[in-house]
């Protein structure tokens, strides 16, 4: 018989505990959410302009960037993985596409080499990092320098600009109302929720970076996803690169700058642990919006950079200590009782949200 | 996928004596391995029956790990035939062992605390909905794998909190039955535990031991290796008990008592005074 009903001493404890589970865990599914909200009212209070339908354009399009980056970073970084290099892959797509521009190419194959280049960039370092084993932070960080360097190298410093009204759709369209960068985030954030919530590679990403050697055991692919993934991190950031290009309508040697710092800090606030193996594409959205409505509300307000930087520290001290509080949560023990409840909620089919 | 075979089917009714007719699931003749000078595994041989729980015992480098391993196809022996289910096999990989039905549950489990029940249950044999299509799309039918896991405890007899619950939530004894439960429903007919409740506590190895004793009902045989005497007897039908790489003794556990066996261990007596 297996023994699951606790002693008579333990039952109190167990309640009180299920209840906090219950309460905290409602504030780990909505907390960001509701952060969100909280500066948001905040910042609307603060200034006139903030809650209107163009400033909210304004936001979106600040984030898209970031956000698209941000998507198959999150899921490295939940595989226990991390890449530094974005923002100077993102300068190297750039400096290619302006170089090949200038070589007399058309937008279209320049665009293409371009995010080649970041793709190439993204699974070399994969091949090393998840094949060979070479640590992620020391690689992703001679991406850092070494991807910026090569752009240097190819625009001699020189910024090449003048690409056409075509290339500028890419960056300053619109469609239907949004931003041509927004509709791509979107789209980016809708195939990775579809990739990480309905098919497997979600729990397998998180396999990879809670327990790599039963993930390995149970024959999850632990070296290819995260090759692919550094691929696809590769691929985004020079989307990115291209994205501002077109916006700057300049390649220029400024791109990219400390934008692996708003990308970290968009999935570390969205709740991605730091060490891998917990995330949820959803947060960081959250996370992303949260970064964005930071930004500009303390723009609205008229507050000077040098409190932009430190407001989004404070946010990732915030985020360090949720992490804490989620690990604790995760280890609250549950009693066998709540099988039978949750039993016939399945059987009448109403499994409730993820 | 969801219409592979599942456990529980089978459930014995014969009294135990009955076993010598019935053809054993695993038979492993003449196995010998050697580590360079050390000879781990010296002409092994014996059988497992359906439903059969064999306790594994013998000192610290008597070969139990060594043996338990080739069977589960992590090592190769030099010498020696497996038989499953009657058919010779090689394993060369665990991957192949685990395909034939040998399922292995380590101390250290295959479990991931952040993922759910249902999702470790699942890890990497994900359903797909949707047939063909949904297969192609890799689209998964979340809600079936979590109804088969409550209806694989369940047919088990294991009564856990819902499938959504992760891992991390549970006791260590939840976690080791969670661990034998998927290996079972997975259609492991023979379940090879090396230690499980080596760092458990008293309850905690009473959920562990209990659930052992009830794959019996269902058909599926059990190679079980431990130090502790009063856990062996409490859940082997069968003793083999290894000294040195060699087998030298084998009986039902009725038949002998924890102080003979400490003794035929140690070498303190050899087995035909038993
Ligand atoms: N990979 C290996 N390389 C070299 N020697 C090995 C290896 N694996 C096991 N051995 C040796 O083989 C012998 C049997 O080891 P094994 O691990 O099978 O013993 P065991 O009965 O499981 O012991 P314990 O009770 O301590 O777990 C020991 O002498 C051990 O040192
Ligand atoms: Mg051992």
């Amino acid at each position: 018989m297996v023994q699951h009903a606790p002693s008579l001493g333990r039952a109190a404890g167990h309640t009180s505990a299920q209840r906090l589970r219950g309460i905290v865990g409602w504030a780990q599914r909505n907390g960001l959410f509701f952060a969100l909200l909280i500066i948001v009212v905040f910042f609307a209070t603060r200034s006139d302009r903030f809650l209107t339908l163009t400033n909210l354009h304004v936001v979106l399009l600040q984030v898209a960037v970031v956000g698209i980056i941000a998507v198959p970073g999150a899921m490295l970084l939940t595989a226990g993985y991390v890449d530094l290099a974005i923002g100077s892959i993102a300068v190297l797509g750039s400096v290619v596409f302006g170089e090949l521009m200038n070589a007399g190419w058309s937008a279209a194959p320049a665009s293409l080499i371009a995010l080649l280049v970041g793709l190439g960039w993204g699974l070399a370092t994969g091949y090393v990092v998840a094949y060979l084993g070479f640590s992620p932070v020391v690689v992703t960080l001679g991406g850092l320098a070494g991807a910026r360097g090569v752009a240097e190298i190819l625009s001699q410093g020189f910024t090449k600009y003048g690409f056409g009204s075509g290339f500028a759709q890419l960056g300053n369209g619109e469609f239907l109302g949004i931003d041509t960068p927004v509709w791509i985030f979107l789209l980016v954030f809708l195939l990775g929720s579809y990739a990480w919530y309905q098919t497997p590679l979600g729990r397998h990403i998180t396999a990879i970076g809670a327990e790599r050697a039963a993930a390995h055991s149970l024959g999850v692919a632990t070296r290819r996803i995260p090759f692919l993934l550094y691929g696809a991190s590769g691929l985004a950031a020079a989307l990115g690169g291209l994205i501002v290009t077109s916006q700057l309508d300049a390649a220029s040697l400024s791109i990219g700058i400390n934008l692996e710092l708003s990308v970290l800090s968009a999935i570390l606030l969205g709740g991605v642990s730091f060490t891998g193996g917990r995330g949820s594409l959803f947060g960081v959205l959250i996370g992303v919006l949260f970064i964005g409505a930071l930004d500009n509300g303390l723009v609205q307000m008229n507050v000077g950079p040098y409190y932009q930087r430190a407001a989004v520290g404070l946010a990732l001290v915030l985020a360090a200590a949720l992490d804490v509080l989620y690990q604790h949560l995760d280890r609250i023990p549950v009693e066998a009782s709540e099988t039978a409840e949750s039993d016939a909620r399945l059987a009448a089919g109403k499994g409730g949200a993820a | 996928m969801s219409d592979r075979p599942v456990a529980g089917d089978v459930v014995m009714t014969e009294p135990a004596s009955a076993r010598l007719e019935r053809a054993p699931v695993l038979e492993v003749r003449g196995i010998s391995k050697r580590f360079g000078a050390v000879r781990a595994l010296h002409d092994v041989s014996f059988a497992l029956y359906p439903g059969e729980v064999a306790g594994l015992i013998g000192d610290n480098g008597a070969g139990k790990s060594t043996l338990v391993n080739i069977i589960a196809g992590s090592l190769q022996p030099d010498s020696g035939q497996i038989f499953v289910d009657g058919v010779e096999r090689h394993f060369e990989s665990a991957a192949q062992a685990r395909a034939a039905g040998i399922e292995t549950v380590f101390q250290y489990l295959s479990l991931v605390p952040t993922l759910d029940m249902a999702e470790n249950v699942f890890l990497n044999r994900e359903i797909f909905a949707f047939g063909q299509l949904g297969r192609w799309l890799r689209w998964m039918d979340k809600a079936e794998m979590r109804r088969q896991t409550s209806e694989g405890f369940s047919r088990l007899g294991l009564t856990l909190p819902s499938p959504r619950t992760k891992v991390a939530a549970l006791s260590g004894g939840q976690r080791q039955a969670v661990a034998i439960a998927r290996a079972v429903i997975w259609g492991g007919h023979i379940v090879v535990l090396d230690e499980p409740a080596a760092a458990l506590g008293v309850k905690q190895t009473e959920i562990v031991l209990s659930f052992i004793e009830r794959l019996r009902a269902h058909g599926v045989a059990c190679i079980f290796i431990s130090h502790n005497m009063e856990h062996v007897m409490r859940v082997a039908d069968r003793i083999i008990l290894m000294r040195l790489g060699e087998k030298i003794f084998d009986a039902p556990a009725a038949t002998t008592t924890a102080p003979d066996l400490v003794a035929l261990m140690t070498g303190a007596i050899s087995a035909r005074t038993v």
